[in-house]
């Protein structure tokens, strides 16, 4: 009786969770094939092919949008790696009280609604006066993103050793070189993850990018306008691809998180 | 061996965190060659008298002084003065050899006495292989250093900051984290390397018995103050306070009356000893170390009692001795079974006299 109670258990369990991952990518699933349905057609599957992602990469919208993304995206983690390193080193330093205040005020853009993010950052460039744009789209994701680079970055310096700084400097090391030569080493690993985050974070960025840019389109705005217009299978082919990228860098921040949990 | 010349001077340096007094107007000097060891328990403030000499804090008040130049001020990358620190603080994005030549590579092929780069290099590798000899590490230039044993990465440690060639090594408690057997063997190299290079030492420890058998001078801290300097003969044999007394060895500390030169009351007895210069019938504390006190017949001793335990420690049994509401703690290689009625024996000399703690408190 116990272990037949138990099997079914453990059946139930297999169940509700295959009934969860279904729910959660299902839709993805059904995109993807759609993307490689040679009918416009949703509901008939007349065939397999490639068409939709040529067309995807000849339409002059699209490469431009492309274009825009991976600007925008570079720049944005390049910057904000640069600013959010230096940020959790300093804020390192700090007496525990300020770093505390520190950590919180750059939690809350992680925690604020997109929308308010967007609708906020819109508000302040129109008061500026800054016309918004590529460049206004590109402090937009440097904003957002910062706050993923210090907190991949501010781990690695509490497991630092706290003497590797003062070795370097005893051994001849200026306070500045003792920077670049041992404490940027030393935490690598967190500065190149939070890097990846942030690029990531960029790449499927929509919300913000959308209040934050006028007529310069990244794909995720592609795709919104194109589907108030009536979704073509360009469209899933473009958000297949968009899919599998920023899949593919979680996936490559996951395995470096999950090595150095066990390093 | 030891240069009779001061090469650091250490005067009325206090040091305070916030509302924390560390240090306490501390008055020091180290001999050119000198091993000198800060002894003392956790919180005494000898790591923070280290981290001062190393240039990682300032003093509060007073100054330290270099070849009789004040060194205060001078940050660290500017002292010929280098640290192995507690927890080794290698880096780890280098190998053991970039780890030694860290120190060479910050330097101009100049100051190494090379015409060129290239040669510069030759010169490193040279520097960095002697150092890996002396620290018997030779081999393991590619190693990265996670792939090293504690007691490994404490060799390269001394290497990455001798090979420098500082005037002054100063190493915060580096044996800490190894095993006993190893320890023993690492205190007998390290002062075998100062002897064999000539380095003035200064190492901080709690361990009592390390800082015996390596030092030249010990200088015993307790909060923030010190104790008592000297060498490691004297300060075990003429403790100067009851602290010195306990943390160096073991004790007895009893109280007792002094009556007059050289007759002390304690344990309800009279005893002859060899102290003098105390007044008539003042208060003390009265040391006598474990292996002091001879177990003799029940008769014939000075003191009765009752054995009570016995621990065997190896070498010989430790006994407690309930005397006249004392308890006594005896080394002996005979062991008494517990119940026994002893007799206990202390020949003048070995009973220390001490004034009382707060006295020397003000001092």
């Amino acid at each position: 009786m116990k272990v037949r109670s138990h099997r079914a258990g453990k059946l139930l369990k297999g169940l509700w969770l295959a009934l969860v991952l279904a729910f959660l990518y299902i839709p993805i699933i059904v995109m993807i094939a759609l993307s490689f349905n040679a009918s416009v057609s949703r509901a008939a599957w007349t065939g397999f092919t490639l068409d939709w992602y040529v067309k995807l990469f000849k339409s002059k919208q699209i490469m431009a949008a492309l274009n825009v993304t991976i600007t925008v995206a570079v720049i944005a983690t390049v910057v904000s790696t640069v600013l959010g390193t230096l940020g959790a080193i300093g804020m390192h330093a700090m007496s525990t009280g300020m770093a505390n205040l520190l950590i919180n005020v750059s939690y809350l853009p992680m925690t604020t609604p997109d929308i308010v993010t967007g609708v906020s950052l819109m508000l302040m460039f129109i008061f500026v006066k800054v016309p918004l744009g590529k460049w206004t789209m590109i402090m937009a994701h440097i904003a957002f993103d910062t706050p993923y680079v210090l907190f991949s970055v501010m781990p690695k310096l509490r497991q630092m050793n706290p003497n590797l700084y003062e070795a370097a400097l005893d051994l001849g090391c200026h306070p500045a070189k003792a920077l670049y030569k041992v404490i940027i080493p030393e935490i690598m690993p967190g500065i190149v993850t939070g890097a990846l985050l942030a690029f990531t974070m960029s790449l499927d960025d929509f919300v913000i990018s959308y209040f934050t840019s006028n007529t310069d389109q990244n794909l995720a705005m592609i795709v919104y306008s194109a589907a108030r217009r009536g979704v073509e299978p360009t469209m899933y082919a473009l958000s297949t691809l968009m899919f599998i990228v920023v899949l593919g860098l979680l996936l490559i921040v996951n395995r470096r998180n999950g090595l150095e949990d066990i390093a | 061996m030891i240069d009779e010349t001061r090469l650091i001077e250490i005067k009325g340096v206090s040091k305070s965190f916030g509302d924390t007094q560390v240090l306490h107007d501390i008055d020091l000097y180290i001999r050119k060659r000198e091993f000198v060891t800060l002894l003392g328990p956790s919180g005494c403030g000898k790591t923070t008298l280290l981290r001062i000499l190393g240039g990682f804090e300032m003093p509060s008040t007073g100054e330290v002084l270099f070849e009789g130049k004040d060194m205060t001020g001078i940050p660290p990358y500017k002292r010929r003065i280098n640290t192995v620190f507690q927890k080794y603080a290698l880096f780890n994005h280098l190998n053991v050899f970039d780890n030694i030549a860290f120190g060479l590579n910050l330097k101009t092929p100049e100051q190494l006495g090379c015409k060129s780069r290239a040669e510069m290099k030759q010169e490193v590798a040279r520097r960095v292989n002697r150092m890996l000899k002396l620290v018997k590490m030779e081999g393991y230039e590619k190693r990265s250093t996670n792939a090293l044993s504690g007691g490994q990465q404490q060799r390269i440690a001394i290497a990455r900051a001798l090979v420098n060639e500082p005037e002054v090594l100063l190493l915060d408690e580096p044996l800490g984290a190894l095993d006993l057997k190893l320890r023993k063997e690492m205190q007998l190299e390290l002062k075998a390397m100062q002897q064999q290079l000539g380095i003035t030492f200064i190492y901080v420890t709690h361990d009592q018995e390390e800082a015996l058998t390596m030092s030249d001078t010990i200088v015993v801290m307790n909060h923030g103050r010190i104790q008592q300097i000297g060498d490691p003969k004297g300060i075990y044999d003429e403790p100067r306070n009851a602290f010195v007394a306990d943390f160096i060895g073991e004790s007895n500390i009893i109280d007792g009356t002094m009556l007059q030169d050289d007759l002390v009351r304690f344990s309800d007895t009279e005893f002859q000893c060899v102290d003098e210069g105390f007044a008539k019938n003042e208060p003390v504390d009265v040391v006598i170390r474990p292996e002091d006190i001879m177990l003799v017949g029940e008769d014939v001793g000075m003191l009765r009692g009752v054995v009570e335990s016995v621990i065997f420690k190896g070498v010989h049994y430790e006994m407690i001795i309930e005397s006249n509401d004392c308890k006594w703690k005896v080394q002996s290689t005979t062991m008494q079974p517990v119940g026994t009625r002893v007799g206990m024996t202390i020949v003048p000399y070995n009973i220390h006299i001490m004034h009382k703690m707060p006295v020397l408190k003000e001092a």
